[in-house]
């Protein structure tokens, strides 16, 4: 399982796309900017709908109406996210394949995914209030910490140098 | 006389610890990001209600009233952690032409909430519930949602042009 990772690291780190982008001065910022952008439209997104959740804000409209309009930011924003991480990650995949600060936000952002697409979707979409605060106020919490995990994650990784040969010894 | 602020403001001992201590600047830096993530949103939802977008009926009134605290409060915190980052090196942020540029269009940006509210905005009762925004609410919204690409694209250069402290 291991060494299959390593290969698809390897294959993303020779990949033309990673080739061009470490190459290039400026495609990695520039990439990177979508990256940025991206992550505040999903952040706010996320929040919008747990601090629905939480009755914290937005009385005024259903959680259907509410989820309608922000949805569609959500899943594109994230479709970004997702699209231009890959491509970022594949200037360095070899680094990032050793990075503990990378392979943390990979497991948070999994996470993430899986829960907000299922337990999250369950019981956020009913306002009918069969589910008591604590329940609603523990899932908002659960969503919004995974999420933040990945930012954080993120944000650790560039603090942690990981060299390519230590990963070879591995 | 600038010169001279930011060189004592440099040699105070807030600035040296934001320089030297291990954690002070990754956890203020970190907290200015993650508030950038929350913020953007609800001003990208904002700007796409303006241009007649999203939520169309929703009243315009009811989507600032429930978006302007929370808009309000992140771009608090996001001053109050950029003005803690600028203390830790002064002198080199402000010869990164990114800053002075990421700074100018901050205060544009300030700017166009300023008009809006004292133009278009006063007037949003007669337009709460049009299916069509008035073109000066669109104009307000094309002008934001400019100004936080850009201002983010700067925010991230002055990350690969600031020297080392």
């Amino acid at each position: 399982m291991k060494t299959l990772l390593l290969h698809f690291c390897v294959w993303c780190n020779a990949s033309w796309w990673g080739v061009a982008i470490r190459k290039s001065t400026w495609l990695f910022p520039f990439v990177e900017i979508f990256h940025l952008l991206a992550l505040g439209v999903l952040g706010g997104t996320i929040l919008i709908l747990n601090l629905k959740l939480m009755r914290l804000a937005f009385k005024s409209e259903t959680t259907a109406e509410l989820a309608q309009e922000v949805k569609p930011w959500m899943i594109g924003s994230l479709i970004v996210m997702l699209i231009s991480g890959f491509l970022l990650f594949s200037t360095e995949a070899v680094k990032m394949y050793g990075n503990w600060g990378f392979q943390l936000k990979m497991l948070f952002l999994s996470l993430a995914m899986i829960y907000t697409f299922t337990i999250y979707g369950r019981v956020a979409r009913h306002d009918d209030g069969r589910f008591g605060p604590a329940l609603r106020i523990a899932v908002a919490l659960l969503s919004l910490l995974l999420w933040s995990g990945v930012g954080l994650g993120g944000r650790s990784l560039g603090y942690i140098t990981t060299s390519a040969s230590s990963v070879d010894q591995q | 006389m600038f010169a001279r602020f930011l060189q004592w403001l440099y040699e105070t001992h807030f600035s040296d610890f934001m320089r030297e201590s291990l954690w002070a600047e990754p956890i203020v830096e970190t907290i200015h990001v993650l508030t950038l993530t929350l913020f953007l949103g609800f001003a990208v939802m904002l700007d796409m209600r303006l241009l007649g977008v999203v939520m169309k009926k929703r009243r315009m009134s009811e989507v600032l009233a429930q978006f302007n605290p929370w808009l309000f409060g992140g771009f608090a915190v996001m001053i109050v952690t950029g003005v803690l980052l600028f203390c830790g090196d002064p002198i080199s942020f402000w010869t990164t032409t990114f800053f002075k540029v990421k700074m100018i269009m901050l205060v544009l940006a300030g700017l166009n909430v300023l008009i809006f509210n004292a133009t278009i905005g006063r007037k949003v009762a007669q337009w709460d519930t049009d299916p069509k925004t008035p073109g000066a609410a669109k104009v307000a919204a094309i002008v934001s949602l400019t100004l936080w690409v850009l201002i983010i694209a700067a925010g991230r250069g002055i990350a690969y042009a600031l020297p080392p402290p």
